[in-house]
């Protein structure tokens, strides 16, 4: 397991590259009401890059966005943003961020422009008509500008909230849950559209529980367990540690046998018994063919398919 | 049922408030019934005879409108009528027991606060049917009443009339605080709060921005309502601009109130539950229908505490030319900024701290 390894390598980037860094967590403690919500957590997070925080409900992503944008205040450690040491106020650190709660947080009763002008005025946006159309046109929302929010889907929306935080071309961009409540292709069209930004060098950061979205968008993730951060790591190699993935169909008796089979195998790492069979997680380098010939022998099968791990097998490799 | 009683175990908040509704509400109802009961009235004894006692008993025993203060100097009592500290003034004449032996129609002289002309009715009733009560206890066969009435006002006001000017202010309670309590509390019920606490204007800037969109559109509906009051009721104003300036200023301090309401609740359906809750109960502790000294000290007391108790005072000068309460008007007019700083403080104080 290489969870001390990970955090360590981190660290010593934040300790080579302080100045390099969007964003410096050394440390840092969060109390809330009498409860250790955030504990020891180092992070950093370079010019341009997606980084992606990836962890259950209630592991602390969206406490750790607040202490970014300044929401909230840290109880003990050091954080640095956009070189202001936190927590910061000031007028001109606001203007440099954006940020999508994962709560909309819209006006209701007002219309997409009218929703997007309050914030241009908030921002001091110049030229700010023009700025809107052109923002509302990149996220498809040309058409529906004058729709009343309340009356908008939940893609829409969040769109609308994405068009918001960008209006005012931050140098931070914050996004809790990017794709919550989306469908399909809204979901890829904000994927697309959080790449755009990372080609103009503007950092992102993305909180998800979803370890695809973390695959398709991220440069690195930061995986956070009950308050602590469990690994930094790019998110195949994440995916590489815990190991591809086979889920095998078949009755209860034959997915015991494989289970007791391949223990001493050494291409497969780890094992969970299903409702539907077994899954089997293979190890690094292993073949997922030869594998598959070698636990058909333990009894016959309905039927398998290879996958990605999803977040909770992550979570399990991980040693939570 | 027991998913729903876990749901309201959780929401100690609506609890508490449906609790302080249900405590308003009676105590509402109770003040309907005290409304008018024991109005202060002096009793001036001219004459020491035994049926001049027996008299005094009747005025006691017979009506509840009355609550008797004897006193000798009819000069210092009629003053204090005057000054609103008493509702009326009845006078029992020199050699009242003497006349009224010898069969002899005796004049009773009363003096009357007639600020609204309920009040009036209800002394102008009282006392010939206390009159009544003596003759028939004292098995006379034909007694004669003659009530000798002096005015405090050169004109009558009618209740509802005087109602009017009052419920002119519970509407600038009741509008202007619910929309401002409202909007305040969607800004942390739909999450928004949190996107001015980091955007880079300060976040009460916008606030204010909401508070004086709502007072406005609390004005356009008070504007109504006046229009109403005076096309439909035929109110003619005293003061026209004295009313326009105390109607703004109460819609200024309870849109601030409201939303300082708004910051610490910050839900919008208890937070007009509750508006609306304390609404009535401070409009009747406010002299609406009649002058709060006439319902006991205790409660006239209670009522300083109200906003609502100086802008009725005022109101009832700018509509009708009365003065409702013992205090003067530039007093009630201090009072009232008081109140609109205090307001604006707690709404700054509260949003503030519910932003960060």
């Amino acid at each position: 397991m290489s969870i001390d390894i990970t955090i360590a390598e981190s660290t010593d980037i934040v300790k080579e590259n302080v100045n390099d860094n969007v964003i410096y967590f050394q440390d840092v403690d969060c109390r809330i009401s009498g409860k250790d919500i955030l504990r020891g957590i180092t992070l950093n997070v370079r010019r341009g890059e997606i980084m992606g925080l990836l962890g259950k409900n209630g592991a602390g992503k969206t406490t750790l966005l607040s202490l970014i944008s300044g929401l909230r205040s840290h109880t003990s450690g050091e954080i640095n943003v956009l070189g202001e040491k936190m927590p910061a106020h000031t007028a001109e650190f606001r203007r440099k961020m954006g940020f999508v709660l994962q709560e909309n947080a819209l006006y209701e009763e007002l219309t997409i422009f009218e929703n997007l002008k309050f914030s241009a005025s908030l921002y001091d946006v110049q030229n700010s008509r023009k700025r809107i159309l052109e923002v509302l046109g990149i996220l498809g929302l040309s058409d529906r500008r004058d729709q009343v929010v309340s009356t908008l889907s939940g893609g829409l929306k969040r769109r609308t909230a994405i068009a918001r935080a960008f209006l005012h071309d931050p140098e931070l961009f914050i996004i809790d849950e990017p794709t919550l409540g989306v469908d399909a292709d809204t979901r890829h069209a904000l994927w697309a559209y959080l790449r755009l930004l990372r080609s103009k060098s503007k950092t992102v950061i993305v909180a998800t529980n979803y370890l695809d979205e973390a695959l398709a968008l991220c440069d690195r993730v930061a995986v956070l367990g009950e308050g602590v951060m469990l690994a930094i790591a790019e998110p195949r190699e994440l995916v590489r540690r815990t190991g591809s993935c086979i889920d095998v169909e078949c009755d209860e008796q034959t997915a015991k046998k494989i289970a007791s089979g391949v223990q001493n195998i050494q291409q497969v790492a780890r094992t969970d018994i299903t409702l539907s069979g077994i899954s089997l997680f293979l190890a690094k380098g292993a073949n997922p063919d030869e594998a598959l010939r070698e636990f058909t022998k333990y009894g016959s099968i309905e039927g398998f398919c290879f996958r990605a791990p999803d977040l909770s097998e992550v979570f399990k490799s991980l040693g939570r | 049922m027991n998913a729903e009683l876990s749901r309201l175990r959780r929401s100690r908040l609506l609890i508490a408030l449906v609790l302080v509704q249900s405590v308003t509400f009676l105590i509402l109802v109770t003040l309907f019934g005290m409304t008018g009961a024991y109005a202060p009235t002096a009793l001036v004894n001219n004459d020491n005879g035994p049926l001049a006692q027996v008299f005094i008993n009747s005025l006691e025993n017979d009506h509840h409108s009355f609550n008797l203060i004897f006193m000798n100097n009819e000069t210092a009592a009629r003053e204090m009528v005057a000054k609103g500290d008493l509702v009326a003034m009845i006078v029992i004449p020199q050699g009242f027991s003497e006349n009224i032996s010898e069969g002899k129609t005796v004049p009773i002289t009363v003096f009357i606060d007639n600020i609204n002309s309920d009040l009036t009715a209800d002394i102008q009733r009282a006392v010939p049917s206390a009159v009544m009560s003596f003759g028939d206890g004292l098995k006379f066969e034909g007694v004669n009443v003659g009530v000798v009435e002096t005015d405090s006002y050169a004109h009558d006001t009618s209740f509802i009339n005087y109602m009017v000017a009052s419920a002119l202010v519970l509407d600038a309670l009741i509008i202007s605080g619910t929309l401002s309590a409202f909007s305040v509390a969607e800004e942390f019920e739909s999450k928004t709060a949190k996107i001015l606490a980091i955007s880079p204007v300060p976040p009460l800037i916008p606030l204010i921005g909401r508070v004086m969109a709502t007072a406005m559109v609390s004005a356009g509906a008070i504007a109504i309502t006046v229009f109403v009051a005076l096309v439909g009721y035929g109110i003619s104003p005293a003061q026209p601009f004295e009313m326009v300036l105390t109607l703004l200023f109460c819609i200024a301090i309870f849109s601030c109130i409201g939303a300082a309401l708004g910051a610490v609740m910050k839900k919008t359906l208890p937070v007009a539950l509750f508006v609306l809750g304390i609404a009535l109960p401070l409009f009747l502790f406010s002299g609406s229908y009649e002058p709060q000294r006439f319902d006991g000290s205790l409660i006239w007391g209670a009522a300083h505490f109200s906003p609502e108790y100086y802008a009725v005072g005022l109101m009832e000068h700018a509509v009708f030319n009365l003065k409702v309460t013992p205090e003067p008007l530039v007093l009630l007019a201090l009072a009232l900024v008081g109140w609109g700083i205090g307001a604006l403080a707690l709404a700054w104080f509260f949003s503030r701290r519910g932003f960060l």
